[in-house]
């Protein structure tokens, strides 16, 4: 179906083609220890756990 | 928009999101992740585009409205301000594989909206910002085990 009139003729916002991003859902779902490594990476996220003085 | 109202505007973001073909799996989980946040005043939904990009690279974009039973979604749907132009799709799908659907989401982050204003008041700049890809965490954790491993 086609899009809306409003939609045609005007600028768009997206300037540029947009690139393919490495596919989240895998990082996180099922491998060996999934439950495991989304642990570690909330672990990364979490207040003071990795700062270290430069 | 006046001065004023756009002093009150959230940043704005959008996703492009994929479903392979035979992997989706519409339960109405995500419509109704949606409305929470949206019921919540955590964002604002501005836009939404169903965009099916055929075998041979053609690309065909649909309104919400098209897509077939909108359940809870409806009341959304009469909201968006449909800020997407057509010029826009080809961009969009630009990162689709052939034979793939992919839902676009474009929202108003309203959480963000007092922080922006204070920072535009205090005389500050967005200059940057971006997303940190889930990856990039996990290879950095996996980095710093290796240097561990090999300082032992």
């Amino acid at each position: 179906m086609p899009l809306r009139p409003a939609r045609v003729g005007r600028v768009g916002v997206i300037r540029a083609p947009v690139a393919k991003t490495a596919v989240v859902a895998k990082a996180v779902t099922p491998g060996p220890a999934p439950i495991a490594k989304t642990a570690v990476v909330a672990a990364a996220v979490t207040p003071g756990r990795r700062r270290r003085r430069i | 928009m006046s001065d004023a109202a756009l002093d009150g505007l959230g940043p704005v973001d959008y996703v492009v999101v994929e479903f392979p073909p035979g992997s989706s799996n519409f339960t109405g989980e995500m419509a109704a992740e949606l409305i929470a946040l949206v019921d919540s005043g955590t964002i604002r939904l501005i836009d939404v585009l169903v965009l099916t990009k055929a075998d041979d690279g053609s690309v065909e974009a649909m309104e919400l409205s098209d897509v077939g039973e909108l359940g809870e979604l409806r009341a959304l749907e009469t909201e968006l301000a449909e800020l997407l132009a057509a010029e826009d799709v080809a961009h969009l799908a630009a990162a689709m594989d052939p034979g793939t659907t992919a839902g676009v989401l474009v929202w108003e982050n309203v959480w963000a909206a007092p922080l922006a204003s204070a920072v535009r008041r205090s005389g500050g700049q967005l200059i940057a910002d971006g997303r940190i890809p889930i990856q990039a965490i996990i290879a950095s954790i996996e980095a710093d085990e290796a240097t561990a491993t090999e300082g032992e």
